[in-house]
């Protein structure tokens, strides 16, 4: 009872960032429970999908909620943290643990590489050259015959020693310590020192290099940051889905996970994970409203989709998180501010 | 004897294609000096200021700080040296509250910007160094407001406040008292005189109260080149630079 | 290697570089003079294919089908720029990204619903399916060089139009410095508006062209959109000269890069390694030039400003 009574506390006060982040971490943790009285299994699958397009949103998150950078190339490092394990099975090797590491080494040098190049420019340049890296790398991939090309290949879900993938459940708990760790560790980044810096790059650059720092390298760092969290996701994607195609990484991808970003809450914690929940239930659910009102178009929903994201945009500043700060149950657009 | 020059530049020239902003300029800020450069509208003298903190290279000619060449060193080398610049148009952080402006700068000094563990703004050291940084021109009580909130005034000051805060042996200010009413005008000008004898300043500034208060020396810019340069003194005696400056400002 | 096959692949390079310039030419301006992200000026170019292909399919002529789709194509930009775009250009890149993405989705969406999700049928026209000896013994696709000829003849206006005319003038000041335009008082709205208008309407006539060579259907503009954005990289925003010279530049550099680089790259490697890495290493070959301008001239070969 206390647990519902400091809930309801919560809620009066406002709900705080990260507060609202962990509730929904919680969430997963308990939604098969709910699932398996409720007799929908098939919701797992939805929660482990929704749970892997959190935490690439939560990567792409750092770099353009916190640090301003519209990075439109992230869908690339997810396609290649799933590459990761499906080139790995190709040659033989099957180890998860290795996939992850061997994920977080080319995807933090690919990083690396394509940051450097393109943080040397900003605006309108920095867009379309993240752009252009990702369509590269789509190209690359389509053109790999050996590794399925176009068609892609299919993929066993990684071997990780005691634990057995294909055992009901285990790939979500996977899937769920992953968040948790991506969310601890954006938790510290945010509010270390590196965070703030970045945040106040975000806000003022040449105040930051009046301070005697180089903005370009806490750029390229959490460009980095970023890239190896969204390969992270990219490498569990691929157990989850024993599949992966070049059309993991088409730069439409990157703009679904901007989109899932605006609709949570652009640079807040909790954001990212609220609005892939949103994105999924929209996908599942307006298919079905549609067909509703016009049976032969359901197949057509997108075409409310676009006019919808257009409305967001104008009119929707700060997504769910900006509609819940407005209607009182959060307080997390108007951030406490440090005190003596 | 004398000492050395903490500020000396030799012949600098910056030309944008036929503009001359900048004409075989040299000058000297000596240490503990307050140092004003005054001239009309379009003299360059913010063009100037730009060339000794790095954001442009002149075309010929040396900046040298504490005897060392800042040929080639970038802005943020440049404040590592031991420069601070406050600038014309507020330059501090608005999403911010101004005890963060503060923390981020300390950080900063202390060379820690680049931790990931430790929460910055709650961490007891920052705190004390950003509220010292923020007690000296007496911000200290409205640390916390964001600085969206702040009056003009208190901007400037926390303009003033960040310049100070890695303790630099050059303070460049860039019009500090731009926009300021009488009050805070007055309040900017004591903070600056405090500063008399324990920093070098270069001091541009249109105020000619604050600056034939302030000054120790003064050099006159002309569009582009010095044509005067001596204590107050002088300078007020001197005919040219009463006809070309002194005589059309109030 | 012939020379058949390599003046052959030359001109097909041609024919795409001046179809790229068609698309970058109007994009360029709008990155440039307005600042303004369009990623959905891909669907101009299918919104012209379809107009195109549509009314030819109706009246039976192509040149009918050009004809009308030109003023067409141009009224739907006007009116994309006054409904929804002028609403955008005071918000941040990224409210810009996703509101054209969001223009992509519903125009893709849009023409299936009209036109349904397969291609359309769209077919050389008559008067141009013949073939021209562009040398002896090397006969070219007459429509092919159609193409060519109506982007040379298009650049060539575009280029009279922006250094001739007082519009023009207009155009290079904004492309120069947009702020010191809007403050000498020269109506930016309907400035914008008109660039908006014609750069869609020469995206459309790019989509209208290419409808017999490939398919018009759905989507077919996003992939002409993220490689007229590496020419617009690679020549410098808000250049329309650098437009074209990249545009040429990319098309010769794709279609030759695809046909002889695997051949080229037999020459050094043996034919398992040539035959693998060929095929990838063209299709990434326009991306490495970005990359490799990019690494000396970040702002591209001939920036509009400074």
């Amino acid at each position: 009872m206390t647990e519902l009574f400091h809930f309801a506390n919560l809620v009066r006060a406002g709900i705080r960032d990260n507060q609202l982040l962990w509730m929904l971490v919680a969430g997963f943790a308990l939604f098969p429970l709910f699932t398996h009285f409720a007799d929908l299994p098939f919701w797992n699958d939805v929660a482990m999908r929704i749970m892997l397009l959190g935490m690439a949103a939560m990567g792409l998150n750092l770099v353009l909620g916190y640090g301003g950078m519209v990075s439109f190339g992230h869908a690339a490092f997810i396609g290649i943290g799933a590459y990761c394990v499906g080139i790995s099975q190709f040659f033989g090797i099957t180890n998860g643990l290795f996939h992850v590491f061997l994920s977080i080494g080319v995807c933090g040098a690919l990083g690396l590489v394509i940051g450097y190049l393109a943080l040397r420019t900003t605006g309108i340049y920095f867009i379309m050259i993240t752009l252009a890296f990702a369509q590269m790398l789509f190209f690359l991939f389509v053109s790999l015959e050996q590794f399925g090309g176009d068609d892609g290949m299919s993929i066993d879900r990684a071997d990780f020693l005691v634990i057995d993938l294909y055992e009901p459940l285990r790939l979500y708990f996977l899937i769920w310590v992953a968040l948790v760790l991506v969310a601890l560790g954006l938790m510290f980044i945010i509010r270390s020192r590196f965070g703030v810096t970045l945040r106040a790059i975000k806000s003022n650059e040449s105040r930051v290099e009046a301070m005697g720092l180089v903005p370009l390298h806490f750029k390229i760092t959490s460009y980095v940051i970023s890239a190896v969290i969204c390969g992270l996701a990219g490498t569990l994607f691929a157990s989850w889905q024993e599949y992966v195609s070049p059309d993991i990484m088409h730069w439409t991808r990157s703009g679904e996970i901007m989109i899932i970003i605006i609709l949570g809450g652009l640079g807040t914690l909790a954001g990212p994970l609220l609005g892939a929940i949103v994105f999924l239930l929209l996908e599942e659910f307006l298919p079905l409203a549609l067909g509703a009102v016009a049976p032969a178009y359901a197949e057509n929903w997108m075409i409310l989709f676009g006019p919808l994201l257009i409305m967001v945009v104008l009119f929707g500043r700060g997504g769910l998180i900006g509609l819940l700060d407005k209607a009182g149950f959060a307080r997390i657009g108007k951030r406490k501010m440090a005190v003596k | 004897m004398m000492p050395d020059p903490v500020l000396e530049l030799r012949g600098l020239n910056k030309s944008f294609g036929a503009l001359t902003a900048t004409s075989n300029l040299s000058l000297t800020v000596m240490p503990g000096e307050i140092h004003a450069l005054i001239g009309p509208n379009g003299a360059g003298k913010t063009t100037l200021i730009q060339q000794i903190y790095g954001a442009l290279k002149p075309d010929s000619g040396q900046v040298f700080l504490n005897g060392r060449d800042l040929t080639g060193l970038s802005v943020p080398e440049r404040i590592r040296a031991g420069i601070g610049r406050s600038f014309q148009i507020s330059n501090v952080l608005m999403d911010f509250s101004a005890l963060e402006n503060g923390i981020i700068a300390e950080a900063a000094r202390l060379g820690q910007s680049f931790r990931f563990l430790r929460p910055a703004f709650s961490d007891p050291n920052l705190i004390k160094g950003a509220s010292a940084i923020l007690d000296r021109v007496g911000l200290l009580d409205r640390a916390h407001l964001p600085v969206g909130d702040l009056a003009h005034g208190d901007r400037r000051m926390l303009e003033l406040a960040l310049a100070l805060a890695a303790s630099p042996s050059l303070l460049l200010l860039d019009e500090p008292m731009a926009g300021a009413g009488p009050d805070e005008g007055q309040r900017m000008t004591e903070i600056i005189e405090s500063l008399r004898g324990r920093v070098a300043i270069l001091l541009i500034e249109h105020d000619m109260d604050a600056v034939f208060r302030l000054a120790d020396r003064l050099t006159v810019l002309v569009e582009g080149s010095v044509i005067a340069a001596g204590t107050v003194a002088e300078i007020s005696q001197n005919q040219a630079v009463k006809s070309a400056y002194l005589g059309d400002e109030d | 290697m012939t020379l058949t096959l390599i003046l052959e692949q030359t001109f097909n390079g041609l024919q795409a570089g001046v179809t790229l310039f068609l698309v970058a030419a109007g994009l360029t301006l709008i990155l440039g003079i307005m600042d303004f992200v369009f990623l959905a000026h891909g669907a101009q170019v299918m919104i012209g294919a379809y107009a195109a292909a549509a009314i030819t399919q109706a009246t039976g002529n192509f040149f009918i089908g050009l004809g009308l789709a030109i003023p067409i194509t141009f009224a739907s930009g006007y009116l994309l720029e006054l409904l929804i775009i002028r609403h955008l250009y005071r918000r941040d890149h990224m409210e810009q990204v996703l509101a054209t993405f969001g223009l992509i989705l519903f125009f893709n969406e849009a023409i299936r619903v009209g036109f349904g999700p397969a291609a359309l049928y769209s077919d050389l026209p008559p008067a141009l399916s013949g073939f021209v000896e562009i040398l002896p013994e090397t006969p070219y696709p007459a429509y092919r060089l159609g193409v060519i000829a109506v982007g040379l003849v298009c650049a060539l206006g575009i280029h009279l139009f922006v250094s001739k005319t007082r519009i023009g003038a207009m155009v290079r000041a904004g492309a120069n410095n947009p702020e010191m335009t809007a403050a000498l008082g020269i109506n930016i709205k309907i400035l914008f508006r008109l660039i908006f208008a014609t750069g869609a309407c020469l995206a459309g006539v790019a989509g209208m062209m290419l409808g017999p060579l490939t398919s018009v259907q759905p989507g077919m503009g996003e992939p002409l959109l993220i490689l007229s954005l590496v020419v617009i990289i690679i020549g410098g925003i808000g250049s329309v000269r650098g437009a074209f010279i990249a545009a040429i530049i990319v098309g010769l550099v794709d279609t030759l890069g695809r046909v002889f680089l695997p051949s080229i790259l037999r020459l050094f490697f043996e034919q398992a390694t040539a035959d693998g890495a060929g095929p990838a290493l063209a299709s990434m070959l326009v991306y490495i030039l970005m990359a490799v301008v990019l690494i000396f001239r970040p702002t591209g070969l001939f920036p509009a400003k400074g």
